[in-house]
């Protein structure tokens, strides 16, 4: 019975060959996220039953295949030469025995395409919720977690748990089934022997245990090395401007040979442990090959058994080192995906945002009165940024909020469209409490536009048309047209059909900005929000941008966040946030009159002009 | 292929890694032949002494192989990672050598990938190709010269099963080659999505998306699924096809063996070491299958490497002759640029503009007019297709780079910002200087203040690029870097654009007072940040339609007066 070929569907796993030793992380509640992992695992749980069924079936006929095989090669061995009798029973031994390898082919076939049918469709189930509850998630969550982190949980750790269930379960049922079987099989034949081969079966678990404590060091230090070297390349590539301009580039080059260098020597080191272990492996079981074969020999000389017994043995034994070698590595991998299940459970177990409206107002209903009273917010416990912080705004009002950096301007929109949860006091629309309205109404009453412009994979068409599914053509273009977003969109090449790569980096700061604008034109709320919206077009785009802004913010509720004075200027109510509250608020001829904090901050935009 | 110039250092290495293993494989291979020497001489025979003995040699042959295996893994290593290194040295090397449009062209993302995905691929297709091949190989032919010293009739088996397996494994690899390419494009398309929700989380519940979001991530992560599943589908025919294949062969042997030990032909021993021979035989057909794909996978990256290692930067080095007169002027002589990827529409024409000495100078216009193009000449970031630039009267292509970005220096729109103190990220401008030099470009920068309410003040360390800080932070960082350097030119291309205004202004106002007699450029938005330069230069679509005093252009400038009414507009009274 020849070994197993090795599985071609496995994929290398980031990190190599050895990834399963170098991530082996321990997972903090293993017992906990294996049922919860399990039970993923269950819903398909036809699919694996059938597995394990098919599963028994191929170990058995592994199982019989050598013993048939011993029986044909007595067939010839017997009487020293003389067997013209048996010819027959070895014709019909070996038909038996095609008859089995056949099927255990057959088998395998089913195996293949049930565990990768069961891993496809847990791991597809697994990631569909999980985007599911991402999409949930508070922004809290987001503005207070690494975004790479966030996206490995969905690409390495869902990754990792595909590729346990395709191979570390199979082989992990298999391998127990095998070796038990074998042993069992084994001891039938002659005990004394089995004992013998089972002494290499405990030196290559107890030499492999060692070594892979042993590389794991290694191959530590290596993944460590190869993280710098990477973090030190994306920032020099990325950076490259600032490299050339302050002609870094030998020095980045030096820092990086010697990291290189550095990665070599350790890349070197970690290599000879890996592949020292593949012979001294192959040197223990080849071992316990001559041990079979001198002893077997002995005891055939002595006519305890038979030859075929020794040719068995030999496929036996072979048989069960390679399912415990594997068990041990399988180990590793299984470790590394319940760790990996655990972060995605995690993220999955995040209280997602909460929505207790009950109010049956809807955003058609909304007019746009918004009032906060007496609001307390702090991103961190003991740094409040808003104390005691009170506006009311009337419908169709145009307010301008102007104040330092860090004074709460951004944190006024983040709490009125329920980004994040006032600490203290409420806030109204309509003099309903926010907390009331069902989110969805309340957000599509408000339409936002961001400093950092978030464009989507689409045609520009389908950008401007997010805030509104069911816009048509010719309301996209008029709403492109209002946000003066129209005249370079039919430049480009296919115009609106222009598909925009990932992240729009194929349109400027400035174009982005304003099919965002565009967007929030199309979504026609009943409050608008605009936060530093203009600050990276030119002044000659925003002019005419504020030119259609005005016409839209007739009938509107705006909130505008701009440091630019001419942008809020004609606000019909300037708010200077300071010190977490409203300082001032009035209209600007009446704060320039006042002589507070606004007529500083007008001050020294025009002071600066003097010099 | 041309990397392999990159192995010649390492040659004995690369020799000495499959000798060794020759060593290995052929204990290997003796294996079966003494073990058959026990049943048939030793068993048969009625020789214990035999057994004993033969038994003795084996454990030689097997520690003997196990120390080559060693040894080979080893050499193999020492290769594999020597010739890694040296080649992601030169890729780095070539890489900060590029020119902008060709980084522009590659684009960052790609060339991160290049120098850590690509080269970690094709080292482990060395390793893999000094080890695995050979060994492989030799396993391989080993095993069938073997059998063919056994019985000649064993060889028809061989004959008949190869080809078929070859088969098998050839149409199997055709059909699943480009299966695999449709898993990595729809993985691909899964974490696109997966990283626009994660980045735009704001806008997707702003517009209350989230129930389009999970139907545009089901249909991603469908199309991935169902890829995924051809492709396993497919693959798990492989190893039962293979396996049915070599199983009947096996058959084939035991037969055949039996007829020969009948008539005496032959010996029980070697017929079963016959089937260990040959289960090595076609065991080897299906690694060497996975090696071609893991080549066909790592050619890839060699080709994704060897193009950037090809491509030699525009921009070079003068011959550094010139000194020029060290005092900060500019010129620029009948400019007309384009950028080389565009489709041709020059982003500047007929651009003529002289800088005095410790001017102060601004640069206005609407996006797209070329103000960041025009300046990015100045250190010779693009080279124009017409025209000279002149730089301390002399032209920039005569200087050394590094001379020349030494006189010049430019605070981007968007600061870069890298993972070291702050302390040290501002030394990047000069090297050299002293605490007491950094600090003070920090004051002039307006950042010492916040940089000293850092938990460690200046040696706090920068993490994530700089996410921890605001952008008008990052801004004033920058421009600390950019005042220690001490340039001639001192150039802000619209890098105050995140300042509130009382902090722009004092800006100004400790540039102003601190580095007189460097000549400054600033490209900026408002005309308030620029209305007391020296002089104003408007650009209109690539063109210059303005350069005067504040005064003077509003006379004159038609554009200029468009900008200014768009931000004084109201305010008429006041002035």
């Amino acid at each position: 019975m020849p070994p197993m070929p090795p599985d071609p569907n496995r994929k290398p796993a980031p990190g190599g060959r050895h990834a399963g030793l170098i991530n082996a992380e321990k997972p903090k509640n293993a017992r906990e996220t294996l049922g919860k992992l399990l039970r993923y695992i269950g819903r398909s749980r036809y699919l694996f039953f059938g597995l394990m069924g098919v599963m028994l079936m191929i170990t058995v006929l592994n199982l019989a295949a050598p013993y048939i095989q011993q029986i044909a090669i007595d067939c010839i061995t017997l009487d020293g030469g003389r067997l013209s009798a048996d010819t027959d029973k070895l014709v019909r031994t070996l038909i038996l025995l095609g008859g089995v390898y056949l099927l255990n082919s057959l088998f395998s076939y089913f195996q293949g395409l049930f565990s990768a049918k069961l891993s496809q469709r847990t791991v597809s189930t697994m990631r569909r919720d999980l985007f599911g509850d991402l999409v949930k998630l508070p922004i809290k969550y987001f503005d207070t977690h690494r975004h790479g982190d966030i996206m490995s949980r969905m690409t390495n750790d869902v990754e990792n748990i595909s590729n346990t269930i395709s191979q570390s379960i199979g082989s992990l049922i298999s391998g127990v089934l095998t070796v038990t079987g074998s042993v069992i099989i084994m001891l039938t034949y002659s005990p004394l022997l089995t004992l013998i081969s089972l002494s290499t079966v405990v030196l290559t678990i107890l030499v492999s245990s060692k070594m892979t404590k042993f590389m794991r060091r290694y191959f530590l230090a290596q993944q460590i090395i190869l993280g710098k070297l990477n973090s030190h390349v994306e920032e020099m590539v990325t950076g490259y401007r600032t490299v050339v301009s302050y002609s870094k580039e030998q020095a980045a080059v030096e820092q990086f040979n010697e990291m290189s260098d550095e990665l070599r020597k350790t890349g070197i080191r970690a290599q000879i442990c890996g592949g020292v272990m593949g012979p001294l492996m192959n040197c223990i079981s080849n071992f316990g090959f001559v041990m079979i074969a001198a002893f077997g020999g002995w005891f055939s000389f002595k006519g305890w058994i038979t030859v075929g017994t020794i040719q068995a043995f030999i496929l036996y034994s072979k048989q069960f080192s390679r399912p415990i070698n594997e068990i041990a590595n399988q180990y590793a991998n299984i470790q590394t995906a319940i760790a990996g299940a655990e972060r995605i459970f995690e993220v999955m177990e995040t209280p997602p945002e909460t929505d207790s409206g009950s109010s049956p107002l809807t955003a058609d209903d909304v007019r746009g009165d918004i009032c906060f009273e007496n609001i307390d917010f702090g991103y961190e416990p003991d740094k409040p940024v808003l104390k005691g912080f009170s506006l009311d705004i009337k419908r169709g009002q145009k307010i301008a909020i102007v104040g330092a950096t860090g004074s709460g301007k951004t944190t006024v929109v983040n709490l009125l469209t329920r980004f994040y949860e006032t600490d203290g006091g409420r806030i109204t629309v309509d003099g309903t409490d926010i907390t009331d309205i069902r989110k969805d109404e309340l957000r599509r009453s408000v339409a936002i536009v961001l400093q950092d412009t978030v464009l989507f994979k689409g045609s520009i068409e389908e950008n401007i048309r997010y805030g509104s599914e069911d816009a048509s053509d010719h309301a996209v273009r008029r709403a492109a047209m209002h946000a003066n977003a129209d005249e370079f969109i039919r430049h480009l090449p296919e115009g609106y059909k222009t598909q925009l790569s990932e992240g729009g980096s194929n349109l400027s700061q400035g174009q982005r900005q304003l099919l965002s604008i565009a967007r929030a034109v199309l979504a026609d709320p009943k409050i608008l929000i605009l936060d530093e919206a203009t600050s990276s077009v030119d002044t000659r785009t925003e002019m005419n941008i504020q030119s259609a802004m005005v016409a839209l913010m007739k009938n509107r509720t705006s909130l505008i966040i701009a440091h630019r004075l001419s942008t809020i200027r004609d606000a019909d109510i300037i708010v200077v946030i300071d010190g977490g509250k409203v300082a001032e608020s009035g209209r600007h001829e009446d704060l320039i009159a006042l002589r507070g904090c606004y007529y500083d901050l007008y001050q020294t935009q025009f002071a600066g002009n003097k010099t | 292929m041309k990397l392999a110039k990159y192995i010649k250092p390492y040659m004995m290495f690369v020799l000495l890694a499959p000798l060794s293993m020759v060593g290995e494989v052929m204990m290997d291979l003796l294996q079966p032949k003494l073990m058959s020497k026990i049943v048939d001489d030793g068993v048969l025979g009625n020789d214990m002494e035999l057994i004993i003995r033969t038994g003795v040699i084996m454990l030689v042959t097997v520690i003997f192989g196990g120390m080559c295996g060693s040894a080979s893994a080893f050499f193999a290593g020492c290769a594999s990672q020597g010739f890694s290194r040296d080649v992601r040295n030169d890729l780095f090397r070539r890489v900060m050598g590029l020119s902008f449009q060709q980084t522009d062209r590659f684009t960052t993302g790609s060339l991160v990938t290049r120098i850590t995905a690509d080269i970690t691929a094709i080292q482990q297709m060395a390793d893999f190709l000094i080890r695995g091949f050979v060994r492989n190989i030799i396993m391989f032919t080993g095993g069938i010269i073997m059998m063919l010293t056994l019985a000649k009739s064993f060889g028809t088996i061989i004959a008949v099963a190869l080809p078929i397996e070859a088969v098998i494994v050839v149409l199997i690899m055709k059909n699943a080659n480009p299966l695999y390419a449709i898993v990595a494009r729809r993985l691909d398309s899964v974490n696109s999505v997966m990283q626009e929700n994660v980045t735009g989380a704001r806008v997707v519940k702003a517009y209350v998306r989230e129930k389009h979001e999970e139907q545009r991530f089901g249909e991603a992560n469908m199309g991935l699924t169902e890829a995924n599943l051809k492709v396993q589908q497919l693959m798990a025919l492989l190893s039962p096809l293979l396996m049915v294949i070599m199983n009947f062969s096996v058959i084939a042997v035991i037969y055949i063996g039996g007829w020969q030990v009948q008539a005496k032909e032959m010996q029980v021993g070697e017929v079963m070491a016959a089937v260990t021979y040959l289960t090595q035989v076609l065991h080897g057909i299906m690694m060497l299958a996975m090696m071609f794909q893991t080549m066909a996978r790592a050619s890839a990256s060699a080709k994704r490497v060897l193009e950037v290692l090809e491509t030699q930067p525009v921009i070079t080095d003068g011959s550094g002759a010139t000194a020029g007169n060290g005092r900060g002027t500019v010129s620029l002589r009948g400019i007309t640029f384009a950028y080389p990827a565009s489709s041709g529409e020059p982003v500047l024409s007929d651009i003529d503009l002289d800088i005095g000495a410790g001017e102060n100078i601004a640069i206005l216009g609407s996006t797209g007019s070329g103000k960041t193009s025009l300046v990015n000449l100045i250190p010779r970031f693009y080279d124009p297709d017409e025209g000279e630039v002149f730089v301390d009267g002399c032209n920039v292509k005569d200087f050394k780079l590094s001379d020349l970005r030494q006189r010049v220096g430019i605070v981007m729109q968007k600061s870069e910002l890298y993972s070291a103190s702050v302390k040290d990220n501002i030394r990047w401008g000069d090297e050299n200087a002293s605490e007491e030099d950094i600090v003070n470009a920090a004051r002039i920068a307006q950042a010492d203040e916040f940089i000293r309410r850092m938990p460690d003040g200046y040696d706090s360390m920068i993490a994530e690029k700089g996410a921890s800080l605001s952008g008008g932070q990052k801004q004033r960082m920058s421009i600390a870097r950019a005042v220690l350097k001490k340039p001639e030119i001192l150039i802000f291309d619209d890098s105050t654009s995140a300042l509130d205004l009382g902090t722009e202004a004092a800006l100004r106002n400790a540039l102003h007072e601190q580095l007189k007699g460097t000549t400054v450029i600033t490209i900026a938005q408002r005309i308030a940040s620029v209305k007391s330069c020296d002089r104003i230069v408007v650009l209109d679509h690539g063109r210059i339609v303005g350069c005067d005093t504040h005064e003077n252009l509003l006379g004159s400038c038609e554009v200029y007066k468009d900008i200014y009414s768009s931000q004084i507009k109201t305010n008429g009274g006041e002035d």
